[in-house]
This record gives structure tokens, sequence and C-alpha cells, in this order.
């Protein structure tokens, strides 16, 4: 018998087609991947599952239960983590979980084993509320959460967007050994290396299911989408001997714990500088020191020539920056938001309407441009945050995980831009995930529990630590890691 | 029962580690009582009057000196002219006149008041305190009793007024929030996903919200009887037994709201605007549902607060039986059934 | 001038809001035109009930000049106090009257008879007029002497000659209706925006602290000017009733309210996490201000330590204020102290507001 039998399904939002006669079955115990990129209907597709939407036409069954009809079945069989799960901000760590365990008739203590390998990594900090948790860290815990029982069908939408290369690893180990005990696994992702780890995958885009098969067979079959050439970058034309971050033992404490434990660096004018690091290794805290939103603890930094700890008015005038949650206003067009940022860094009028019309045609946004910024997908709005940061041509931008949750067509495209802001001579600061990313900087560092570890070309890098690629490098350093939190 | 009961813990957690609502909550009925117990009142008190006479005969000084000495009249000047008077009402200086006649002791003439009529009631009462003074009414044949409220102490009017406004905001405004957080939050995905019964998780939810407001109704009580000296004089049983029925109106009042509301703002608003409004300004607890037009009191007829209120008073202050306040508490108990009933039927099980 | 694009986003964001245009529109005209009816706290239709224990020819008359008196709702005679008391648990009666069984026979012999007032006193102004006015018909029926005393007294309502009370409620409505458009509106703006997020985007911009919180006043100051106008239409057209003083100081007097209400609404957001939060430490100062504001019951009635706590309270400021100008027709120089009051007070709320605003933690 199917674990998961979905036969004509059809749901549509007013005039929106999410999803358009889907199909597709999923044998008991296989891991199975949905992909596609933002907006192709896989949310609706998990809720329909979930019994939580009904769908217009077609069926659906879980475990042989039918979703519309066996509504309580369903629920007590299955294990679902939604695409943008938030926990109790206000309950710790162990009382989110513990919560959670209760909640699906487990204690942690049973399911320990199954979720040790994540959990462990911030274990430590299980009386800290869940609100005070890094962006990364809250994923771990939402994760722990949603594992920590075990229900005969698990569905988790794009689990590990904000998770570092290493926890990524760790997390489907653990789903390969939920596995082997007939657990039935349907997960998205936008992340090639894990798409590989699925026995099948289906390709959805525009609610329309593309394709169904190996891995391999869908990649290759759709390798247009998923593996877009690799951009050139000519290195090294723009970049000039002058320092436009100096940054010399800089610490950050909260009470005893030291967030970024003295570092030093310096970033040069034209570079793309990558800061890399596990989650909670202290990336976000040393970008807002160098963005002006944080005095430091000590240690002394310059950004653009002005002091951070002194000068931060004078600094924001002189840096773009793209923060980890998208912070456009929703409720307002895309043309709307970029006068707004352009007038708040004291562009004149004329020249706002000038620069928008021009990057609006370097976007292709033209036609969308008074598009309430709520409706675009995700992809979208990143590369809009990123034209809105460096609109008003700053030194240096900062983007902290700027491409999280992207589709990698959409990510090509990014960078595309990020090296076009380079050629002009702007600085990029930039944080992420993805190994392949790492690969485009110039330069980077990677950080482990509050600590530069390393830091050099990718090339140097790949030499002294005698690695094939950055993502082994990066999961060379990151292991030993002793903290695993902030 | 197990996840039930680390249900109800997690929600009072909630609850709990918010110091700054908890603070509200607890000080708002404190700082209420107070208020309306200590510092507000319509007492007729401290008016300021102008005497306007031009020959202070042995009568006239009679009266002046009787309006003097009691407790409601300061007299702040006197003046020659009633003109002179009436530029001092309206520059804010008095709020009355007396204008004794040139002849006030032979009785020819007569006593003009000239009053700030800006507040109807209180200028209607300066005038018959007035007249009571001066006419000498002590002693006279009436002998008025103030049934109840002896002392005629506002508070006893209003502690089941705040009782009911509390009651209702505490329950309707922070359940139905809560739910929507959650709404909006993502985390009701989860809990609905989850094998526990979406009536419970409802429950679940109203419990501790149901156990704040019994500790605020506490509060109010004890400080009512100790501190203000309110008489609970009727049964203390069926008091606490209608606040009960009360707040699980509020509290499918509370749910429903979550029901419509799909963001924590439009929860606030709805609440704010759609049920605080209406219980402090049609349920008779500031203003008289009598007085109202008859459009109005229609409309204040399905206000639930009106029935709780009106029932607390005749049961905590005039201390009549439970078959006196029976007509209340059948329509609180019909609206209960009523509003839980659309309430959990209205309740989705799904996102849609 | 970055001031100008921050502004245009507020309003953009006001507009595209699906609910609060409409709120803005709608609920002052709603409040103008239900509230003044609601809050008349005139007091009329007391019902009475009379004892009559004399059964006279006298006591008789006393019970017709009861009956013939507008003033109450006369509901017949019953045989026993007792009964009387009944009814009055049942709420069907507010004020007993008790004629002595000797009435008449007093009178006769110049005594005074003892006739019994019970007043149901829960409601506390209501239970002292009814005994208030009972207590002079019985006196004038007793004491023709005192009778033609008070017939000799006249009395002269300045401002309110026919004691109106929507006159005396409708500038307090103004009051009320600016206090929640302009408190409640901005307490939920800058929390929301750290709920979204905005704000750090915002935080790492050069906009200054003065131009972010102005950008947040200006259109809250621009939609109270749109709130007290429509309030002084519909005062106008629906109940006939304009300001006896000059409308300029009404606007002046709101602009200050608006001032001090919308820099407390963005003081308490700065230190605000949730909106819940938020909503309830509002909620908590627009209802104790309200009521030690006078705007229900007379500040000169309150002991001294809360009328101290008038010296504070804008809205008692804004409440004396806009009835000497609205209805007692007071020029600048009776409300000077006033303005200069709600000028400090809101100004000093202002600075509040900007400086509680972090850029930088």
């Amino acid at each position: 018998m199917n674990a998961i039998e979905v036969n004509n399904v059809s749901k549509s939002y007013g005039s929106v087609k999410a999803l358009d006669d889907v199909s597709f079955t999923v044998g008991k115990g296989e891991v199975f991947g949905l992909i596609g990129p933002d907006g192709a209907g896989k949310t609706s597709m998990y809720r329909i599952l979930c019994t939580l939407l009904l769908p217009e036409s077609g069926t659906a069954t879980v475990d042989g239960f039918d979703t519309v009809r066996q509504m309580n079945e369903i629920r007590r069989r299955v294990g679902y983590m939604p695409g943008k799960f938030s926990l109790y901000q206000d309950l710790t760590v162990q009382e989110n979980l513990e919560f959670f365990a209760t909640l699906f008739g487990t204690t942690v203590e049973q399911g320990y084993d199954t979720i040790k390998a994540i959990y462990s990594q911030i274990e430590r900090f299980k009386d800290r509320k869940a609100g005070a948790l890094s962006g990364g860290m809250k994923q771990k815990l939402a994760l722990s959460c949603a594992l920590v029982h075990q229900p005969s069908v698990l569905f988790l939408d794009e689990p590990t967007t904000g998770v570092d290369p290493v926890s990524r690893k760790e997390l489907w180990e653990m789903l390969e050994a939920l596995k082997g005990r007939d657990i039935t696994i349907v997960a998205s992702t936008p992340y090639l290396d894990e798409v590989r780890r699925c026995e099948r995958v289906a390709f959805l885009d525009q609610g329309k299911i593309r394709g169904i098969g190996t891995p391999d067979e869908i990649l290759t079959r759709f390798a247009d989408i998923f593996n877009p050439p690799g951009i050139e970058h000519s290195q090294g034309g723009e970049v000039s001997g002058e320092n436009v971050i100096e940054v010399e033992h800089l610490v950050k404490a909260f009470g005893s714990f030291h967030a970024v434990d003295d570092i030093s660096f310096t970033v040069k004018r034209g570079e793309i500088f990558g800061f890399l690091g596990a989650n909670g290794a202290g990336k976000t805290t040393a970008m807002h020191m160098l963005t002006g939103l944080n005095q430091p603890t000590s240690g002394t930094g310059r950004v653009v020539g002005y002091d951070i700890r002194t000068e931060h008015e004078e600094i924001k005038k002189h840096i773009g920056y793209m923060s980890q949650k998208f912070s456009l206003y929703e409720d307002l067009t895309v043309a709307e938001n970029i006068r707004l940022f352009g007038g708040i860094y004291g562009m004149s009028d004329e020249d706002i309407t000038l620069k928008t019309a021009q990057l609006l045609d370097r976007l292709q946004f033209t036609e969308h441009k008074d598009a309430l910024v709520k409706s675009l997908p995700l992809g979208w709005k990143q590369k809009l945050a990123f034209s809105v940061s460096i609109f008003h041509e700053p030194g240096v931008v900062f983007l902290d995980e700027p491409t999280g949750g992207v589709d990698p067509a959409t990510r090509r495209q990014f960078w595309e831009l990020i090296y076009d802001a380079s050629s002009r001579g702007i600085t990029v600061f930039v944080t992420t995930h993805y190994m392949d990313e790492a690969e485009y900087c110039d330069r980077i560092s990677i950080m482990v529990d509050g600590k530069i570890k390393a830091m050099g070309t990718p090339d140097e890098l790949k030499k002294n630590y005698n690695q094939p690629d950055m993502d082994h490098v990066f999961t060379y350093l990151a292991r030993q890691a002793t903290r695993s939190s902030d | 029962m197990k996840q039930f009961r680390s249900f109800v813990i997690k929600e009072a957690k909630h609850i709990l580690r918010d110091k700054r609502t908890m603070l509200i909550l607890f000080g708002m009925p404190l700082a209420l009582m107070l208020i309306f117990g200590f510092a507000i009142s319509t007492d007729v008190k401290n008016v300021r009057t102008v005497i306007v006479t031009s020959s202070m005969d042995h009568l006239t000084q009679q009266a002046v000196d009787r309006l003097a000495a009691s407790e409601y009249f300061i007299i702040t000047q006197v003046a020659a002219t009633p003109r002179e008077a009436e530029r001092l009402i309206r520059g804010q200086k008095a709020d009355m006149a007396i204008v004794f006649g040139p002849d006030f002791a032979s009785k020819r003439s007569g006593v003009q008041f000239i009053v700030d009529g800006a507040d109807p009631n209180m200028a209607q009462q300066w005038t018959n305190y007035a007249t009571g003074v001066i006419t000498n009414m002590d002693g006279g044949p009436a002998n008025v009793k103030m049934l109840y409220n002896p002392q005629m102490k506002s508070a006893y009017n209003f502690v089941p007024a705040i009782m009911g406004m509390l009651l209702m905001l505490v329950c309707a405004m922070m359940t139905s929030i809560s739910i929507v957080r959650e709404k909006e939050k993502g985390t009701m995905e989860v809990l609905l996903v989850s094998p526990v019964k979406p009536i419970m998780i409802i429950i679940a939810k109203a419990i501790p919200y149901l156990v704040l407001a019994f500790a605020i109704l506490l509060i109010i009580l004890l400080m009512a009887r100790f501190v203000l000296g309110v008489p609970l004089a009727g049964s203390l049983g069926w008091i606490l037994v209608i606040s009960v029925i009360y707040i699980l109106v509020a509290l499918s009042l509370g749910l429903f709201i979550s029901n419509i509301a799909n963001t924590q703002l439009v929860a606030l608003l709805l609440s704010a605007m759609v049920l605080l409004l209406p219980i402090v300004m049609l349920s008779g607890m500031l203003f008289p549902v009598e007085s109202m037009p008859t459009i109005l009191q229609w409309i204040s007829a399905i206000v639930p607060p009106r029935y709780y209120i009106e029932a607390m008073r005749k049961l905590m202050i005039m201390g009549v039986g439970i078959h006196e306040v029976a007509r209340e508490v059948i329509i609180l108990v019909g609206m209960l059934v009523v509003l839980m009933t659309l309430a959990l039927a209205k309740f989705n099980k799904r996102l849609e | 001038m970055t001031l100008k694009y921050l502004i245009q986003k507020e309003f953009i964001q006001i507009r595209r809001n699906a609910f609060l245009p409409r709120l803005i529109v709608m609920f002052p005209i709603m409040i103008m035109c239900v509230m003044p009816w609601v809050m008349s706290m005139e007091v009329k239709n007391i019902k009475v009930a009379v004892v009559d224990n004399d059964r006279s020819t006298l006591s008789q008359q006393l019970v017709h000049s009861i009956e013939a008196s507008n003033y109450f709702v006369f509901k017949g005679q019953v045989p026993t106090y007792r009964s009387a008391l009944q009814q009055m648990e049942k709420s069907q009666v507010d004020v007993v009257m008790v004629i002595p069984q000797d009435y008449s026979k007093d009178v006769a012999l110049g005594h005074q008879p003892q006739v019994l007032i019970a007043a149901n006193a829960v409601n506390g102004t209501k239970g002292a007029m009814g005994g208030n006015y009972l207590t002079q018909i019985v006196t004038q029926h007793v004491n023709p002497d005192i009778a033609s005393m008070q017939s000799r007294i006249s009395t002269l309502f300045l401002y309110n000659k026919h004691l109106n009370f929507k006159l005396f409620m409708i500038p307090a409505l103004f009051a009320i209706v600016m206090m929640l458009m302009t408190g409640f509106l901005p307490a939920l703006n800058i929390v929301g925006e750290k709920e979204a997020g905005t704000i750090e985007q915002i935080n790492v911009t050069p906009a200054s602290k003065w131009s972010f919180i102005l950008a947040k006043l200006i259109p809250y100051w621009i939609i109270a000017l749109f709130v007290i106008t429509v309030c002084l239409l519909l005062a106008w057209a629906v109940y006939g009733i304009t300001s006896a003083g000059p409308l300029a100081l009404i606007y002046l007097l709101s602009m200050l309210l608006a001032l001090f209400w919308s820099s407390l609404g963005l003081v308490i957001s700065n230190y605000s996490d949730t909106m819940q939060q938020a909503i309830f430490v509002m909620w908590f100062f627009v209802v104790m201000m309200l009521l030690l504001s006078g705007l229900f019951t007379p500040t000169r009635s309150m002991p001294s330590w809360a009328y101290a706590t008038t010296y504070v309270n804008p809205m008692s400021y804004f409440i004396e204020a806009i009835r000497t100008v609205f209805i007692r027709g007071g020029g600048i120089s009776s409300i000077w102290h006033q303005l200069l009051a709600l000028l400090g007070i809101g100004s000093v709320m202002a600075v509040w507001a900007v400086l509680s605003y972090k850029k930088n933690s």
C-alpha cells in the first residue's frame, strides 16, 4: 500500500491556481522530495495532505485515510513542520520541546534519540527563551519539536532554511535513520545536495507537476533550472589597496557570554567578502556592530573611515544593509519602497525617478512596479531588497543571508546583481550558508564560536586545509566548535 | 489528559511571562476601585459661590452664614451687582451667584440664583441644595432615608460596573488575541495537525483566562468589601455563580471574535471598538439605560454586561433574593447557549 | 528632506490598510451620532410609590401634587411600606413616600409631621435628586411659609439655558474621539514595525530620530484636524449645536491634545515588545486620565489628593478649556493657562517620544 496517494488534486485562491491537477504517490518508508520554486504550490499541497485545506477537486489519501473525510485519523498519524513555523518566543527551549512532545503524546526522553544529533547542539541553552535564539538556532529547535514524536508520515516544508551546512547534513542523517523505522517522509528544499538525498522527487512548478523521478533524472532533465551555469567573475579589477572595513579585537558580550569574541579583519574597497560560520557563531551580532545597530563591548572598528563606536550615524549614510528577515514595507509597492529609501538617503526626486526606471528595467520589474511587495515571490523580494540597499550607491553593502530559501536559478540571478554592484566599486560583505556561493567570493572568513578560525581566498583555504571544496573546508572547521548557540 | 494539562500550563506561562500585561490586568481593578471609591464623585461640594447683596440685613446675613457653614458651598466673594457676579462666573472664578433682593428681610423681594448651567445635572443640584439651605428645610417635615447606600457612595453603583467591564475585557479580548496570535505565527497549523482534538485546544486556551478572571473577580469583591466598605448584601454563592456564567459568555464572545479575525490588529480593534465601547456606553455602567432613546435601549438589550451589572447591583448592594434576579440570569444563560453554539460551530478545524 | 518621504510612507500605509481609513471616517461619525443620546446622565422618570397611612383629604392632596408633578412617574398607592420595598427590590419603584397616620392632624395643629421618603440610593445621584424633589413638594405642602419663600426664588441658568445635556456632553465627546483616534493608532504603530522587522531597515539608514518620529506624528495631527472638523460639522448638522466661542481656539486646543496623545502613543509603542502590551498600557492611561479629567464628574468634588492629579492631566485642562470656549463662549484670556499647560505637557511628551526611540543599542 502506498503511504500517500494524490489523485488529480486542484486548488485555487480566487483566480490564482495554486495546484492544477496534481497526482503522485509516495511509497511507505520512502523519502520523497517535493521541489520547485517559491510559489509553486508546495505549501498548499502540504496543507491539503495535513487536512488543513480542502482540495477543490481530486482526492488525496494519507496512510490509506481520506484527507477530507477521515481528518481525525490522519491527524493522529502525521507530523508537520510548516514553512513559517515559529515557536513560542516566550517559552524556553526546553518548555517548547516538552510542550510539543506532550502534544504528540510522547515525552522528550522517548524521542531524545531521534533528535539528539540536532537538539544536543542547543541543549545547553535549554533555559533560554526561544525568542532570544539566533535565526538558525530557532530553526533547529523547530526541527527538534517537529521530530520529537515518530509519526508514520512526516511532512517537512523547507526545514533547513537558514541552517548551516553541517547541521543540514546532520538533519538528513537523522531523516535517513527515521526511514529505517518505516517512516514516510515528504520534504521540500532549495538545496541541491538535499534533493539528491531523496529517493524520488516531484518537481512542482506553477501548480503543475512537471516531472517525477529519481533526483538525478529530475536534476538533469531540468538542468537549466536547477543547475544554472556558474558565473564568471573577473577578479581583482576594482580592488584597490584602500581598507573600507577595519576591525580590531572586536568583542560583544551579553553577560558572561561572548557572542563575538575578539575578531580582527580588514576588507578592501571593491572586494566581495564572504562572512561564513555555523548558526550562532556570531555573524549577525558582528554585522550589527559594523552597521551601527549595536555598540561593541570592546575593541575598535572603522567602516568607510568612521568609528563604529562614536560615528555610527555617519556610517549609516555610507552603507547599505539587507537583514536576514525581509524588511522592506510589504504594504508599499515596489516603486514606493524604492522612493522611500532613496528619499531617506537624501536623493533628489529627479534622481530617484531616473534611477528607479533604470533599476526596474535592469530587474525586468517594470510591469510590476505598482505591485504590492507582499504579493511578490520570495526570490523577487530578495532581489528587490538588495537593489534597494545599494540604490544610494553606498561604499559598502552588508548582506545577511540574502539568498536563504531561494531557488538555484534565482540565486544565480542574485549573484549577477552582486557582481554588477561590485564592478561599480561597491564593497560587498555577505553571509551565506550556500557553499557554492562561498566560492563566488573574493575572500572569505569562517567564524567558529565567536572567533575567526580561517581567512583567505577560497583557493587558499582549500589548499591550506587540504579539502576538495568549500563545503568540506566548512565542515572540517565547524565540527571543531564547542559551543552551539548565539 | 496529560496533553490537556500541559496545554493549560503552556497557556498560563504565556500570560505570566508578559509582566507588563499582568501588571495592567491586576493594576486596573485596583486603580479603578480606588478611583471610584475615593477620588471621583458627583457630590455637591466646594461650589464657589458669590453673594450679591446691596444691604446685608439680619435675615440675609443668617442665610449667608448658613450657606458658608454648609460643606456644599464656599463663599468666594461678595459682589455689589449681579453684573459683576456674572462676570466672575464667565471668568471661571465662580460657579454660581446668589442675588439677594434689597428687601429680602421684608419678604417683599426675592432671591435669584445665577448658575453656570454648562453641566445641567450639577447646575440643578446646586440650586436644589441652595434652596434647601436658604429656606432652612432641615428639621422640616420630610425625613429622607437613603436605602442600600446611606452614605451615597458612588462606589456602590460602580463596583458591579467595574466587574462587568473587566471580566469582559480579560476574557473576551485576551482569549481572542491569544488564539489569533497562534494563527498569525503559524503555530496553529501545528496544533491543528496534532492528535489533540480542536475543541480541547480551545478549552485549554480558555481555562487560564477563566482562572485569571476569577482571581480578578475575587480581588474586586475583597476590595469592595474591606477597602470601600461596600456590603455584599446578597448571597455570595449566587454572586459567584452568576459571575461564572458571565465569564463564560465573555469567553464565547472572545472565541467568536477569534473566528472572524485573522490578525492580532483586527482582533484588538474588534475587541476594543466593537466590544469595549458598547459595554461602557450601553450597559448602563455609566449612563442609565432608561435615559436613552428607545432605539438605543433595544440595542442595549443585546449587550450582555447590561444584565450582569443589573443583577450584581441588585444582588450585592440591595441584597435581594435570587428570584428577584431570575430574569437577568435566564437571559445570561440564554446568551451563553447561543454564543457558545455559534462560536463552536464556526470554529475552523481547518485553515479555511 | 527625508521627512517628506517618511510622511508619504506613513500615509500610504494608512491608506492601504483595509481597516484604518474606514475607522478614521466612520468612528467619529458613529460616536457623534449615537453617543450624545447615550451620554445623558439626566435623571428623569423617577418612579414613586406612596403609602398613605393617613388617608385624609390633606394627605390625598399631597399625593395629587406628586401625581401632578411632571418630574415623577407616579406608580400608585401601596398599602404598606413593606410591599413598597418589595416593589423597589423588583426595580419597579425608585422612591417610596410614607405619609404618617397623623399627618393632617399634625399639620392642622402646626406640628411638624414626619413624612418618610425612602430612596433607592444604589445610584446616588438618582436617589439624591428624587429625595430632594419630594422633600420640596412635602415642605411646600406642610409649610406654606417656606412655599412662599421658595416661590420667591428664581434661577437664571447661564450658557445652557435649557439645561441641555447634549450641549454639555458634545465638547467632551470631541475629547474622547480625539483621544481614541490619536492615542491608540500611534501606540500600535512603532511596535507594529518592530514585529514586522521593518524598523531594523530604518535603523541602519541615516534617517534621524527626529524625522522618523515627526513623520509618525504628523499624519496623526492631520487625522486629528480631519476628525475635529467632522465632529464640529456633525454637532451643527445633527444637533444644531455650535461653538459659542471662537472656532480657532477649538482647533488650537484639539491640536495640542493630539500632540499629547500621539506622543504618548509613540512613547508607549517605543517601550512595548508586542501590540498587546502596547494596547493594554495605552488603555490603562486612557481610562485613568478620562475618569480623573472631570469629563463625567466635577473635579471640584474630588478630595484634594485626587484634585492634585488634574494639574498633570492634559485631559482635564482640555475638558475645562473646551467647555469654556464651546459652551461659555470664553476667549483666549479665559483659557490661556490651560493652553500653556497643554503645550508644555505635549512638548515634554513629544521630546520623550524622540528620546525613547533607540536607533543604536
